[in-house]
């Protein structure tokens, strides 16, 4: 009784452990986990989940939900790299305007997302599911097949290193130093009013439309960041990036103890639980288990994650 | 000096429902302003349309002189008027503080919430209601883990936090106790003198005339009467509510139920919010459930249907102990259950009317296959013997008013020949005239020989319709009034009688 | 004026017109198009998609946001069974059928039981069990093709039976047949769509919803393991994601077919029209040479296009 009632409200705590717990069986499976070289190439794996959880959450938060995050990156991704090549030049202007064309790219998608399900009120999991597909058609007829190398500059940036640290470390801190500060915002409080009593909030004088835009845009400004990263990793275009990453978004989101309900749960978690999964992940690869168990063993953890996850966040 | 809020031929329409044919008000500043009428009459639609949340169809609607549109809540706050919703307005995840300022959170330079102003601001309003806050209310509570007076508190404190010009207090009293009730008053009092204006809704015509200054009488979505206070009495302006429809009704026949053997015998119930509930009901008999809202007359309803879950007692039926844990369990042994709450409980929405009256028979009666035509003629027999007025079997239930469905769903539960039929405070939001129709139906049940447990929130039904009643406080059966002494002063008192 | 306007949203109207004005692009753009064994062949991708359909429409009747993304590999899974269990003999087709449809139903249960027990949102939680069959897809089938189709099957499913039409198509007729029924002939039909209008009034109306809805799962999943049987009929053989294509379109041919996905509305007969009417559009567009962009454009956009006629929420604002 006493441990539910600490528990209440901070169900990402649950998810430290599990994170902790799965640190040390990789570290006892992996000898070599904690050198710097391996951990910088953890988080560069871990960091787009991360990015799209954290924006996932936003939207949760407000009881709506984007199954278009991958989608997104995709877009993201064919746009930044199809800029750059069209400028022509390998420099860091070309390299700047392509991510400034990814962003707002983004941003463009979220406004869209936000607009079909706030404003002209369709519901949210079909509408982003459908927004979904056009996104991704639209990413086809941008880059019909993957290719289109992005210049050097860009992913040697993005592998390296800056102040002794790595750029994928400073950007993970920069995502939380992000996280801290939306926190800090009314927006913060707003949203998850919306999503905690809809008509509530409205009642409250809250603009629960402009609102619920506003956690599409956040949801969809992630994503874009995400397929920055990917970029800077694969170093290529891929119209077909980013498959699976709106069922684990949404899975990071609800092991990091955010209610899909809405209404309640942070970021902050949202970060741990995409680091969890990260680890499942890597834990089953050097468990030894045979590569065609891989995929089952990690889907049945997933789903029974997802599923402890509902339960407790429930309490 | 311009009048702080002037109403005027307002209309609305729901659908096919008129809400509000002509209201109209005039709140004039610094004062407290009554607004009473029976259920439905509109007033809740009315300060809602002051506040922003619903769109009036015509009518103008004008706040310091200033006509305006009121196109959203927000609207209205930056025009000074807050409103105490019935429902309450708070986000129950949500800590009492953040939920006070919810949407005007203070903020420091650099645009983030600034936590400590919040906090101190917040326990300064709370402060005020401290005596009586009872256990458990501070600013970081959560909402959700709250009492429900708690919560009336916090929602009165958060319309207080907005420092309106104009208040509409929309039942706000409703889960108070007398002490919480006085402090309010008093609070209201020296806001009054500020020069701030209410606007009263309450049900307890003791307190309207306790704390206002003028009264407006609602009836049938149409402001019918003024009066002064001061020189008017509660007679009075209770004819005006009823208008001149007689909606007393005869009281029941007293009838000596000692003799016959009992068809419900329920022994020592226990559950989240009852105590050791006995009672027994004899067929034929109306046995009425009183005392204040949400003392457990529900829950014990629900509970004996099934929904809720008892966690001791007994019950038994003709003699026979049943268990029963699902509402289906309660449909096979004989039960049935009308809730007051149409929208959560009984519409079946989209669908049509035969299969909204249907669906309980079919569960009753163990049936696999259905042969719509059958039982089309019995269903309609039954719907017509309620006066129930719809275009056709095959209408969507959206398509009646809530009267009308009410009676679509009772007839639901008599095409099942039940043998206990429990109501819970089914006439909540039906005319007057559907409401009789409504009586009239249940007497000649009993007449019939079922057994009718009755739970009304509006004590004239109770002393029209119940051969006994058992007065509920806090979970617990606290007084039996038999049909002799069943009157308004009687029922009041038990209520009240070991409140407090 | 206003009949008129309330006619052209009806579903089945609306997706009657669809189907007519395909047929007729169609034979504009390549003659020849809205011909018999044309129409046969058209009608068979149909009957392959309905019978998916048919249970994805079930479970979307039964409301509470119910929608089932695991058909496709469902379908998936039924083939690569289907295709094991027969590896090309005739006498072992119905323990096939008995084996893909038997697996399907159970793993169906399962999405049935997370979502009515566990209470995980239907989306996540079929969407969850999805990437668990798709990990057991590459367990069983170690990556490699394999099993495959019983000639009888596919000439079934293939080749005229009767009136130049091929078996398939009177299976989904009986499954047409079946559905009518259930949903309109029985208790349990009337207390999906109680249950999908209203499910706390269904319960309290003596419904078990929660073992209605863990059925409407299971259904759902046995019809996608006989889809599955179906599809390694039509192709020959199998590999692990050749249920993928059928999702989307075993969603949209039900919100065509008029089934509100907030549930408790619509019926079969409107998805068998909304089937047709989308293999009809996927027929055209490739007879337009359309590439894959442009038809997943058109795709999103018919979906859209349909949520703004028939899917919105209510307003805050009344």
């Amino acid at each position: 009784m006493t441990l539910a009632n600490a528990l209440k409200g901070r169900v990402w705590l649950v998810t430290l452990a599990a994170l902790i717990v799965l640190v040390i069986v990789n570290a006892y499976l992996q000898s070599n986990l904690f050198t710097p070289r391996v951990l910088k190439s953890n988080l560069t794996v871990f960091l787009p989940l991360v990015l799209i959880a954290v924006g996932q959450t936003y939207v949760i938060l407000a009881g709506d939900i984007d199954l278009s995050v991958g989608a997104i990156v995709a877009l993201v991704n064919v746009v930044t790299v199809t800029v750059i090549a069209g400028i022509g030049t390998e420099d860091a202007a070309a390299v700047l305007a392509g991510i400034l064309a990814g962003l707002a790219t983004g941003v463009a998608c979220g406004l869209f997302n936000g607009f079909l399900v706030a404003a002209l009120r369709l519901q949210p999991i079909v509408a982003t599911f459908a927004t979904g597909i056009l996104f991704s058609g639209i990413a086809l007829r941008v880059l019909p097949t993957a290719g289109l190398p992005v210049p050097a500059p860009y992913w040697r940036t993005y592998a390296g290193g800056l102040f002794a640290l790595p750029v994928v470390l400073w950007i993970f801190i920069a995502v939380l130093i992000a996280v801290g500060i939306l926190g800090a915002r009314p927006f913060l409080r707003h949203l998850t009013a919306v999503g905690g009593h809809r008509a509530a909030a409205f009642q409250t004088g809250l603009a629960v439309t402009r609102v619920r835009i506003g956690g599409y845009v956040l949801a969809a400004l992630f994503s874009a960041v995400a397929s920055l990263c990917l970029t800077g990793e694969t170093a290529s275009g891929d119209p077909l990036m980013g498959g699976s990453l709106a069922l684990g978004s949404v899975s990071a989101v609800v092991l990091g103890g955010t209610a899909l309900s809405g209404g309640s749960g942070s970021a902050f978690g949202s970060v741990l639980g995409a680091l969890v999964i990260g680890m499942i992940g890597n834990v089953i690869f050097f468990a030894g288990l045979p590569f065609e168990y891989q995929t089952l063993v990690k889907g049945v953890i997933t789903l029974a994650a997802l599923a402890g996850g509902v339960v407790i966040a429930r309490r | 000096m311009t009048a702080a809020l002037t109403a005027r031929s307002v209309q609305k329409r729901f659908g096919a429902a008129v809400a509000l044919s002509n209201a109209a008000l005039t709140l004039e500043r610094g004062e407290v302003h009554a607004l009473v009428g029976a259920n439905g009459c509109g007033k809740s639609t009315l300060s809602k349309i002051i506040a922003g949340t619903v769109q009036r169809d015509s009518g103008d609607i004008v706040v310091n002189g200033a006509p305006l549109v009121l196109s959203s809540p927000a609207e209205a706050e930056a025009n000074g008027i807050s409103l105490f919703y019935q429902e309450l307005s708070l986000i129950p995840q949500m800590s009492v503080e953040d939920n006070i300022f919810l949407g005007r959170e203070p903020r420091n330079g650099a645009g983030f919430v600034d936590r400590k102003a919040l906090a101190k601001k917040a326990d300064a309003l709370l402060q005020r209601f401290a005596p009586v806050a009872g256990r458990g209310l501070n600013s970081k509570a959560r909402v959700s883990d709250l009492s429900p007076d708690q919560r009336q508190i916090v929602e009165i404190v958060k319309v207080l936090a907005r420092d309106p010009d104009v208040v509409i207090f929309d039942e706000a009293t409703a889960a108070l106790d007398h002490r919480q009730v006085e402090l309010f008053f008093r609070i209201i009092g020296e806001m009054k003198d500020k020069g701030v204006s209410f606007l009263f809704i309450s049900h307890r015509l003791a307190e309207v005339f306790a704390v206002c200054d003028r009264i407006t009488v609602m009836r049938n979505g149409e402001s019918v009467d003024d009066f002064v206070t001061a020189e008017t009495d509660m007679d009075t302006v209770v004819r005006a509510m009823v208008g001149d429809i007689a909606h007393d009704l005869d009281p029941a026949p007293s009838t000596d139920f000692t003799s016959a053997s009992a068809r419900l015998v329920v022994q020592g119930a226990r559950g989240q919010r009852l105590q050791d509930v006995s009672f027994s009901l004899r067929p034929g008999e109306i046995l009425g459930l009183g005392g204040l809202q949400g003392q457990g007359q529900s829950i014990l309803l629900q509970s004996l249907f099934g929904a809720e879950p008892l966690t001791g007692g007994r019950v038994l039926i003709e003699g026979r102990p049943v268990v029963v844990r699902t509402p289906r369990a309660a449909v096979r042994h004989g039960f049935g259950y009308v809730s007051g709450d149409r929208g959560r409980d009984s519409a079946l929405q989209g669908r049509s009317i035969f299969e909204n009256m249907a669906i309980a028979e079919w569960v009753a009666e163990r049936r696999r296959l259905v042969w719509p035509g059958r039982l089309q003629a019995r269903l309609s027999e039954i719907a017509q013997s309620l006066n129930t007025k719809y275009p056709s079997l095959d209408a969507p239930i959206d398509a009646l008013s809530g009267g009308n469905q009410q009676k679509v769903f009772i007839a639901r539960w008599l095409a099942t020949n039940p043998v206990v039929l429990l109501l819970d405070d089914p006439t909540k939001g039906i005319d007057l005239a559907a409401k009789a129709d409504f009586f009239r139906l249940v007497r000649n049940l009993a007449a019939a020989g079922a057994a009718v447990l009755f739970y009304s929130s509006e004590d004239a039904e109770l002393i029209g319709l119940c051969h006994r009643v058992l007065v509920f406080n806090s979970g617990r059966i606290v007084a039996e009034l038999e049909r002799a002494e069943l009157t308004s002063f009687n029922l009041t008192g038990a209520a009240y009688g070991s409140a407090a | 004026m206003e009949r008129f306007r309330r006619l052209l949203t009806e579903p089945l109207v609306l997706a009657s017109l669809a189907i007519l004005v395909l047929l007729g692009v169609g034979e504009f753009l390549s003659p020849g198009f809205a011909r018999g064994g044309q129409i046969a062949r058209i009608l068979t991708v149909s009957a392959i998609l309905g019978l998916v359909s048919a249970g994805q429409a079930l479970v979307v009747i039964g409301g509470r946001e119910g929608i089932d993304l695991s058909v496709g590999a469902l379908i998936s899974l039924g083939a690569l069974v289907a295709g094991n269990v027969m590896s090309g003999e005739n006498g072992a087709i119905f323990s096939a059928i008995l084996a893909a449809g038997g697996l399907a139903f159970v793993i169906g249960l399962v999405n049935g039981m997370g979502v009515t027990l566990v209470r995980i949102p239907p989306l996540v939680m079929t969407l969850g069990m999805m990437g668990v069959i798709q990990g057991g897809l590459v367990v069983l089938s170690r990556g490699i093709p394999s099993g495959n189709a019983a000639p009888a099957l596919m000439t079934f499913i293939n080749r005229p039976l009767v009136f130049g039409l091929p078996g398939v198509l009177f299976v989904w007729a009986l499954v047409a047949l079946a559905m009518w029924f259930i949903l309109r002939r029985t208790a349990l039909g009337y207390a999906i769509y109680a249950m999908g209008a209203n499910e706390r009034a269904a319960r309290l109306c003596g419904v078990r919803t929660g073992l209605v809805r863990t059925l409407l799962y299971g259904l759902s999943g046995l019809m996608a393991g006989l889809t599955g049987v179906c599809v390694i009929g039509y192709t020959g053989n199998s590999f692990i994601s050749v249920g993928d294509q059928y999702v989307l379109p075993s969603v949209i041919a039900v919100v065509i077919g008029g089934v509100s996905l907030a549930g408790g509305t619509g019926g079969y007969f409107g998805v068998v029209l909304g089937a047709i009417a989308l293999t009809l559009l996927q027929s055209v567009l490739t007879t337009l040479q359309l590439e894959f962009w442009g038809r997943q454009l058109i795709f999103g956009a018919v979906l859209l296009g349909l949520m703004l006629l028939y899917g919105r929420t209510k307003r805050l604002r009344v």
